[in-house]
C-alpha cells in the first residue's frame, strides 16, 4: 500500500498532486484555461472602468445642465401632447425651476449646480454629455437598458461584457466587483448578470453589510484550520476519484476552484480593509463623516480594486427618484457624493492612474421640466425623463473640461449631439480598445453584442 | 422563349461575347449567384438600401458608383481586373485597420465569399442588368427557394438556401431498420463503424443506476435500491435497466424532474419580475400541471394544445384554462408609470418568440424587425403569428381545485399573510407598497387560475393583483391592430396581416394549409392544432431533441430552441426522425420514448472510453457516442440530494411554493422596489416545509436563491435550452460554508449515529448515502482518522445555540428627502420558527462526523454523474 491516506498534504502536495497541470488557476478558471479573451481589438484609452450608477435618475436640470428658462416659467401650467403617456404625467402639471444656483467652474467654465461643492474643483477633468437618450421611464427597465443595453433585463452587463473581452488582471480577485447600495436596486443582481456570458463574467457584489461575498468564511464554530483540514481530506478523495479518470479537466479545475476559495479568504478582506491608508486620504473621501461615509468607502473601495487589477467596478448611490421635494432631496444626495467623487478623481490623478481608468457617472434616466401636483400641493418635485438625462466621463481617453451635446431650452428633450445608450455603450467599449461589433456572442440563434444591433463612437467625448 | 429575349437585351454588353453558349461568362455568372446576393445581404443596408443614408457617400447599387468610390476610396476601391489590389475585396479581408467590412464582426465574411468578390473583380467586374441576372440565377443558381408568406423585400423572396439548412423544415425521412436491432444503437453504431471508433463498454452497474434515478427522477438511488439493482443486473441487465426505469417513471418524483426540465424552457417563476415583482400567486398551478401531465404521459400533442389553448379547447375545464399559464409565465408588469401599448407590446413580442422557441425551435425575435437573416422566415411570419395573440388577454379565472392538486399548507400560509399584511399595515410609509404586495399573496389558496381568455384588448393603468376577466370579452375594448410594426415599433404599423404561423414549414414539409381564424374566431386552437399536426415537420422533432437531451446533456441538434439554419444542425438526423416518427407513432408518449433511450446501448456506456486518445482524436466533439457524457448534478438535484442523503426530506408532491431556509444575509438583504423597500425573504417555520424539493422554492425574480444561482440554475426571464455547468470560486465557497449545506452535513450526521453500528460500518454508510457505495479501505481509515481528530476538536469547543429573531431593524433611505429612516419589521415566520437540527442540539462526536459529512457533499463523486 502507498502512503497513508491520512497524512495531511502540505500545501504544495495538495497543488501539485492534482495531476492536471492546472496549478493556479484563475478566479474565472476555465474559459481563460481554455484560451483567452476576444479583446483587445484595437490599442486601448482606458485600461478599467470605475462606473458610478445613480440609481434612480438623477435630474440633469438641478446638476449639471442649467435652464435659466425654468425660471422664468415657474409654476406656469405645462402640456404634453401624444399617446405615448403613461399615468404618470396625467393631471396638472406646471414647469419647475430648479431650487439650486449655477456656477461656472473651472478653467472649462463648465456649468455645476451650487450643491456640488467639491465636485467643482475638478471639472476640468470631466467631459459632460447632454446628449444621451433612453427609451424607458420606469426604473427597472431603464436600469436594465443602462446596464445591460437590454431593457427587459437577462443579457449581461457592460462590466460582463468588458470582462469577457479584457479578462482580469488579478487571479485572486473577481474581474468585474459591485459595491452595491444595502438594499438592492429594482431588479436585482439582474443588473449585474452575466446573461448569456459564462458565469466566471457575472458581477461579485461586495456587500457593505455583513459578509462581503456571501459565504467568504466558515460559519459559527468553525475555524480556519478545521476547515483547511477538510480541504485536504476533500484534495486526497478527488485525488483518488481523479486517478481512474485521467483527461478530466473538468474535475481538476472544480478541485483547483476549493484552493482558489480559500485564498479568496485571505486576498478580499486584505482589499476591503482601509487600515493601511493614511488618514489624510480617508478625510479626502469623508469617510468617518456620517453624510460621505457611505459613498466615501465606495470610491476609495473603488480605487483599491482597480489598483489590484479588478476591470470593472460599479458603484451604486441612490436613490435619486425625486419626485417631490427635489431640493432637500437631490440636495442631500448631492453632498453624500460630492465630495468622495472629487477625491475618488484627485487620488486616481496624483497614483497616476486617471489616465489609464474610465470614470462614467450616470443614471437610468433624467428628469422632466414639469411636475404635477400630488396630495393636492406643489412639491416641487420631477418625474422621469428618458429624453434628456445629463452622465460624465473621466480619465482614459475623453475630453477632459468639456461639455458636449445640449437639451432644448426648457431641458424637455436633449437637441445635439443626441445618442441613444447604445451609442454610449460602444464608446464605452471603443476606450477600452474593444469594438463592440467584434465583442460577440453567440446566443439563441444570433452574434450578439452589448449594443444589441450596433452603435457608434460617439467621437465628440473623445480626446 | 425568355431565353432568347435576354440573349438579345445583353448582346450588346461589352463584356460580352462569342457564341450563345460561351455568351455566359464566369464573370457574370458569379456576379449573379453570388457577388450581388451578398452586396445585398451584407453590404446595402449601409450602402445602397436608403439612397439618403448611405455611409461614406459610397453606393454599390451600380457598377458606376462604384467605379467612382466614396469618401475614404477613390477609384481604387474597384479596379477591374485588379482583384488583389481592389479595396472592395481587400476590406472584406479585414486586414485594413479600421476598414473592416462589413463592420460587424458577426457579419464578416467567409473566405470564399471574399474570394467571389476578388475572382469577379478580375473577371472584369461585369454587371449584368436585373433581368440577365434572374435568368442567370433560374438557368445556374444552385441551393434552394422556399415559398413563404412573403418578405419585405424582393431579393429577400428570391433567395436560395443551402439544402442542408433546410432540414428542420423538411417531412420525417424514415428509414427502415434491420429485424431486431435497437433503433437507436442501429443508426449510432452505423456511424461509429463509419468513424472506425469502437464504443465504450456497457457501465459499471452503480453508475448505471445513479444515471438513471437522477435522470429520471432527479434523486439518488438509496442504498438499498443500488443493492438490489447491482444484483439483477448481474442476473439481467436488458432486464435491470428495464424494470429500474420503469419504476423511476412510475414514481410521482419522475413529473418533478422531468416537469422541471419543461419549466426551464417555459421559464416558470412565482412573480412578476420588474419594479413591483408581485407574486402571481396562482402560477404554482400551472407548474404542477406540467409535473402531473409528464407523470400521466400526457400524450405530448395534447400538452401542447392545452398549454396553448386551453380556454379555447374547453373554458370549463379548471386543467386546461391552467395550463395557459405557459402564456403568461415571461415577466411583465403594468405600472402607473408604463405605457400600456408598450407593455401589452411587449407581452405580445414575448409570447410570440416563447411559443416559437419552446415549440418550434424557432427564435422568433429575429425576425421581428427584418425578415430573417438566414432563415426562411418573413417578417411578416412574425406578425403572423403574432397575430395569434392579439385577442388574448390575462386573466385571473376562476377554477376549482382538482382532486389532484395539493391543498397542504394553505392555512398556514394563510395565517403568515394574514400576519403580514397586519404588521406591514402597521410599520409606515416607506413600506406601504408590501401592504399590496402581501394581500396579493393572499389568494394563492384560492382556486384561481392563472390564465387568459380571448376577447378584445381592455386599456389598462396600472395592474395589480388579480386580473378579472371581462364578462362580456367582445363588449369594451379594442381589437389590436394586426400588422407589420415597422422596425419592431409599436408606433409604426406597416401592412396588415392575418393569423398564421411558419409558411416555410407548411410549404417544405407540404402541410395542408387551413387558413387561421380572424376576428373573434379561436385563434390560438388553430395554432395549437397546426404546432400538434402530425404533418407538422417541427413539433415531433423538438420535443424528441429535448428529451434525448436531458438523457444525454446534450440534443442531437445542438440548440434545442434553435432549429434554424444558426443553429448546430443534427449530428445523426437519420435517428432524429427516426425517433420522431416513433414518438407520434407511440401517441407521443414521453414515457416510451424515455424507454427506448434508457434501454439502448448507447444510454448504457461507460464515460470512461478505454481508448480515450483515440476517441478525442476521432471524435473530439463527442459527438459520436461511443462513451457516455459525464454530467455535473443540477442546482437543484445537488441540494435535493442532500436533503435526501440527510433524511430531512420531504418527499410531498405539488402544492404552493415552498420558503427554504436561503442564506439569511441575502433573506434579510433589503431589495427596492417601486416606492419603497421589499419585506425580507421568510422561510417557512417548519422543516418539513422547508425541506422539500427545489422544484417547489418559490421562484422570486427579484430575489433568487443563492445557493441555486451559483450552481447555475438558469434565470427565469429567458428560455432556457440546456443547462449550463461553469465552475467558479464562489460554488466552492457555498458548498463548503453555507449553513443549509453544514446543515444537511449535521443531520447527516445524526441519522447515522442512529444506527447501531461500529465506527467503520458508520462510514460506509455515510458514502453509501451520499455515493451509493462504500468507503474504499484507504477512505475509510482516512476518514477514520479525520472523525476522531475533528470529534477532538469539537469536544474542546461548546456550541452555542442559534438564536433566530423575530424582527429585524431596517433603514432606508426616504425617496422624498433623501434622509434615512430606521424602522422594525416583524417576522412572524420565525415566531414559530423550528430550525433544523443544530449543532448545540448534538455530542462532538456526531459534530465531528458532520465534517466528514461536509466533504462528502463536497466530492467529486458526489456532485458529478459518470
Amino acid at each position: 500500500m502507498s502512503a497513508p491516506l491520512h497524512a495531511t498534504p502540505t500545501r504544495r502536495e495538495t497543488l501539485f498532486g492534482l495531476g492536471a497541470g492546472l496549478g493556479s488557476v484563475a478566479f474565472s478558471s476555465l474559459l481563460q484555461a481554455a484560451g483567452g479573451h476576444p479583446g483587445p481589438h484595437h490599442p486601448a484609452r482606458a485600461k478599467r472602468v470605475i462606473f458610478l450608477m445613480m440609481e434612480g435618475g438623477p435630474s440633469h436640470l438641478d446638476t449639471f445642465d442649467p435652464k435659466p428658462e425654468l425660471a422664468r416659467r415657474h409654476l406656469q401650467e405645462f402640456t404634453r401632447e401624444g399617446d405615448m403617456q403613461s399615468a404618470m404625467s396625467s393631471g396638472k402639471r406646471y414647469f419647475v425651476q430648479s431650487p439650486f444656483d449655477f456656477v461656472k467652474a473651472g478653467e472649462c467654465g463648465a456649468d455645476i449646480s451650487k450643491p456640488w461643492e467639491h465636485l467643482k474643483n475638478v471639472v476640468d477633468d470631466i467631459c459632460f454629455f447632454r446628449g444621451c437618450q433612453v427609451e424607458s421611464v420606469n426604473h427597472p427597465t431603464a436600469c436594465f437598458h443602462v446596464n445591460t443595453g437590454n431593457r427587459f433585463g437577462g443579457d449581461p452587463a457592460v462590466g460582463a461584457w468588458v470582462t469577457y473581452g479584457l479578462g482580469s488582471e488579478n487571479d485572486n480577485l473577481p474581474g468585474f466587483v459591485v459595491l452595491p447600495r444595502t438594499a438592492y436596486p429594482q431588479g436585482g443582481s439582474g443588473n449585474w448578470s452575466n446573461g448569456f456570458l459564462p458565469a466566471d463574467y457575472q458581477g461579485t457584489p461586495l456587500r457593505p453589510k455583513g459578509s462581503p461575498i456571501l459565504d467568504l468564511n466558515p460559519p459559527a464554530g468553525i475555524t480556519r484550520e478545521r476547515q483547511r483540514k477538510n480541504l485536504d481530506l476533500l484534495a486526497r478523495l478527488n485525488q483518488e476519484h481523479l486517478k481512474i479518470r485521467p483527461g478530466r479537466d473538468d474535475l481538476a479545475a472544480r478541485m483547483e476552484s476549493y484552493e482558489l476559495a480559500y485564498r479568496m479568504q485571505t486576498e478580499v478582506p486584505g482589499v476591503l480593509d482601509l487600515k493601511g491608508e493614511k488618514q489624510a486620504t480617508l478625510d479626502a473621501y469623508g469617510i468617518g463623516n456620517a453624510k460621505t461615509d457611505d459613498f466615501g468607502r465606495k470610491c476609495l473601495m473603488a480605487r483599491r480594486l482597480v489598483e489590484k487589477g479588478v476591470r470593472f467596478v460599479q458603484a451604486y448611490a441612490g436613490n435619486w427618484d425625486s419626485h417631490d421635494y427635489i431640493e432637500k432631496a437631490h440636495g442631500s444626495l448631492i453632498s453624500s457624493v460630492d465630495q468622495p467623487i472629487a477625491a475618488l478623481i484627485t487620488d486616481l490623478k496624483e497614483r497616476g492612474l486617471l489616465d489609464e481608468t474610465l470614470i462614467v457617472w450616470c443614471g437610468e434616466f433624467g428628469r422632466t421640466p414639469d411636475n404635477g401636483l400630488r396630495g393636492g400641493k406643489q412639491a416641487y418635485g420631477r418625474d422621469h425623463n428618458a429624453k434628456a438625462m445629463s452622465m460624465w466621463f473621466a480619465g482614459g481617453g475623453v475630453k477632459a473640461g468639456h461639455t458636449v451635446g445640449a437639451t432644448d431650452e426648457i431641458g424637455a428633450e436633449a437637441v445635439d449631439c443626441v445618442h441613444h445608450i447604445r451609442d454610449v455603450h460602444v464608446t464605452l467599449l471603443h476606450l477600452l480598445g474593444l469594438d463592440d461589433n467584434r465583442l460577440t456572442f453567440y446566443h439563441a440563434g444570433r452574434h450578439k453584442q452589448l449594443s444589441q444591433f450596433g452603435g457608434q463612437v460617439i467621437q465628440e467625448l473623445l480626446a | 422563349m425568355t431565353h432568347q429575349k435576354l440573349w438579345i437585351v445583353l448582346a450588346g454588353a461589352s463584356l460580352l461575347g462569342g457564341s450563345v453558349d460561351a455568351e455566359v461568362s464566369e464573370g457574370e455568372k458569379l456576379f449573379a449567384l453570388k457577388v450581388k446576393p451578398l452586396f445585398a445581404e451584407k453590404c446595402n443596408a449601409c450602402h445602397g438600401d436608403e439612397p439618403e443614408k448611405i455611409k461614406g457617400d459610397f453606393d454599390m447599387r451600380t457598377r458606376e458608383s462604384l467605379l467612382k468610390g466614396g469618401d475614404y476610396f477613390g477609384d481604387e476601391v474597384l479596379m477591374p481586373g485588379e482583384g488583389e489590389k481592389s479595396f472592395l475585396y481587400l476590406t472584406t479581408t479585414r486586414t485594413e485597420e479600421d476598414y473592416e467590412m462589413p463592420p460587424k464582426e458577426a457579419d464578416q465574411l467567409t473566405e470564399e465569399q471574399q474570394w467571389w468578390i476578388r475572382d469577379w473583380i478580375n473577371a472584369g467586374a461585369p454587371w449584368p442588368d436585373d433581368e440577365r441576372v434572374a435568368f442567370l440565377q433560374e438557368k445556374y443558381a444552385e441551393g434552394e427557394k422556399v415559398s413563404t408568406s412573403k418578405a419585405l423585400t424582393e431579393d429577400w423572396q428570391e433567395r436560395r438556401y443551402e439544402g442542408g439548412k433546410l432540414w428542420s423544415y423538411r417531412p420525417l425521412q424514415v428509414s427502415d431498420l434491420p429485424e431486431g436491432r435497437h433503433p437507436i444503437d442501429w443508426f449510432i453504431d452505423r456511424k461509429l463503424k463509419d468513424a472506425g471508433l469502437d464504443p465504450a463498454p456497457p457501465a459499471a452497474a452503480l453508475e448505471l443506476v445513479r444515471r438513471l434515478s437522477f435522470g429520471l427522477t432527479g434523486l439518488p438511488p438509496e442504498p438499498e435500491e443500488v443493492k438490489q439493482f447491482q444484483a439483477e443486473y448481474a442476473r439481467d441487465p436488458a432486464a435491470a435497466v428495464l424494470g429500474y426505469g420503469r419504476e423511476r417513471m412510475a414514481s410521482p418524483h419522475y413529473g418533478e424532474q422531468f416537469g422541471r426540465h419543461w419549466l426551464d424552457v417555459a421559464r416558470y417563476a412565482d412573480s412578476a419580475g420588474f419594479a413591483n415583482d408581485y407574486a402571481r400567486p396562482n402560477a404554482w398551478r400551472y407548474r404542477d400541471y406540467v409535473v402531473r401531465s409528464f407523470n400521466e404521459d400526457k400524450p405530448y400533442s395534447e400538452f401542447v394544445r392545452e398549454q396553448i389553448a386551453g380556454d379555447e379547447i374547453d373554458p370549463k375545464n379548471p386543467e386546461l384554462l391552467v395550463a395557459t399559464g405557459f402564456l403568461r409565465m415571461g415577466p411583465w408588469e403594468q405600472t402607473g408609470m408604463s405605457v400600456f401599448k408598450e407593455t401589452r407590446q411587449m407581452w405580445l413580442d414575448d409570447v410570440t418568440d416563447s411559443v416559437g422557441q419552446t415549440f418550434l425551435a424557432h427564435a422568433m425575435q429575429c425576425a421581428k424587425c427584418h425578415d430573417h437573416k438566414f432563415d426562411p422566415v418573413p417578417t411578416r411570419d412574425y406578425y403572423r403569428m403574432m397575430a395569434v395573440f392579439s385577442t388574448t388577454q390575462f386573466a385571473d379565472r376562476d377554477a376549482p381545485f382538482l382532486g389532484g392538486e395539493s391543498k397542504e399548507g394553505f392555512a398556514e400560509r394563510l395565517s403568515w399573510t394574514e400576519s403580514k399584511v397586519k404588521y406591514t399595515e402597521a410599520m409606515g410609509a416607506e413600506t406601504k407598497k408590501n401592504v399590496i404586495r402581501h394581500k396579493i399573496e393572499k389568494d394563492a389558496v384560492e382556486p384561481i387560475a392563472h390564465a387568459v381568455y380571448t376577447g378584445k384588448t381592455v386599456h389598462k393603468k396600472n395592474v395589480q393583483g388579480r386580473q378579472r376577466m371581462a364578462p362580456k370579452p367582445w363588449a369594451n375594448g379594442y381589437f389590436d391592430e394586426d400588422a407589420i410594426l415597422t422596425g419592431g415599433d409599436v408606433y409604426s404599423p406597416g401592412d396588415s396581416v392575418v393569423p398564421g404561423a411558419l409558411s416555410a414549414a407548411e410549404s417544405l414539409a407540404g402541410m395542408e394549409v387551413k387558413p387561421f381564424p380572424k376576428g373573434q374566431g379561436k385563434r390560438r386552437l388553430a395554432l395549437a392544432d397546426w404546432i400538434a399536426d402530425p404533418k407538422n415537420p417541427l413539433t415531433a422533432r423538438v420535443m424528441v431533441n429535448r428529451v434525448w437531451s436531458w438523457h444525454f446533456g446534450k440534443g442531437i441538434a445542438g440548440n434545442p430552441n434553435n432549429f434554424g439554419g444558426t443553429g448546430k444542425p443534427p449530428t445523426h438526423p437519420e435517428l432524429l426522425d427516426y425517433l420522431a416518427n416513433w414518438f407520434m407513432e407511440n401517441d407521443w408518449s414521453v414515457k416510451k420514448l424515455n424507454e427506448l433511450i434508457v434501454s439502448s446501448a448507447a444510454f448504457q456506456r461507460s464515460s470512461a472510453h478505454p481508448d480515450p486518445e483515440r476517441e478525442s482524436e476521432v471524435d473530439p466533439k463527442k459527438e459520436t457516442y461511443a462513451s457516455f457524457l459525464p454530467r455535473r448534478l443540477t442546482a437543484e438535484e445537488l441540494r435535493d440530494a442532500m436533503l435526501v442523503a440527510s433524511g430531512e426530506w420531504n418527499p410531498a408532491v405539488g402544492g404552493i411554493p415552498a420558503r427554504p431556509d436561503i442564506n439569511f444575509e441575502v433573506a434579510v438583504q433589503p431589495r427596492q422596489i417601486m416606492g419603497g423597500t421589499a419585506t425580507v425573504y421568510e422561510p417557512d417555520p417548519e422543516p418539513e416545509q422547508r425541506n422539500r424539493r427545489s422544484l417547489y422554492a418559490e421562484r422570486v425574480r427579484g430575489l433568487r436563491d443563492p445557493f441555486l444561482e451559483t450552481f447555475n440554475q438558469p434565470g427565469p426571464d429567458d428560455s432556457c435550452e440546456i443547462r449550463e455547468t461553469s465552475t467558479v470560486a464562489p460554488q466552492a465557497l457555498t458548498l463548503m460554508n453555507t449553513e443549509e449545506v453544514q446543515d444537511r452535513a449535521l443531520a447527516l450526521a445524526a441519522r447515522l449515529l442512529r444506527e447501531d453500528a461500529s465506527d467503520a460500518q458508520i462510514l460506509d454508510r455515510a458514502f453509501q448515502r451520499t455515493l451509493g457505495r462504500p468507503a474504499t479501505d484507504r477512505e475509510r481509515e482516512a476518514c477514520l482518522a479525520h472523525w476522531k481528530q475533528a470529534s477532538e476538536e469539537e469536544s474542546q469547543n461548546v456550541p452555542e445555540p442559534k438564536e433566530f429573531v423575530t424582527e429585524v431593524e431596517r433603514t432606508v433611505r426616504v425617496e422624498k428627502t433623501g434622509e434615512f429612516t430606521t424602522f422594525t419589521e416583524k417576522l412572524p415566520a420565525y415566531e414559530k420558527y423550528i430550525p433544523d437540527l443544530q449543532r448545540s442540539d448534538v455530542d462532538a462526536r456526531t459534530r465531528g462526523l458532520s465534517h466528514i459529512c461536509v466533504v462528502l457533499f463536497n466530492l467529486n463523486e458526489f456532485s458529478y454523474l459518470d
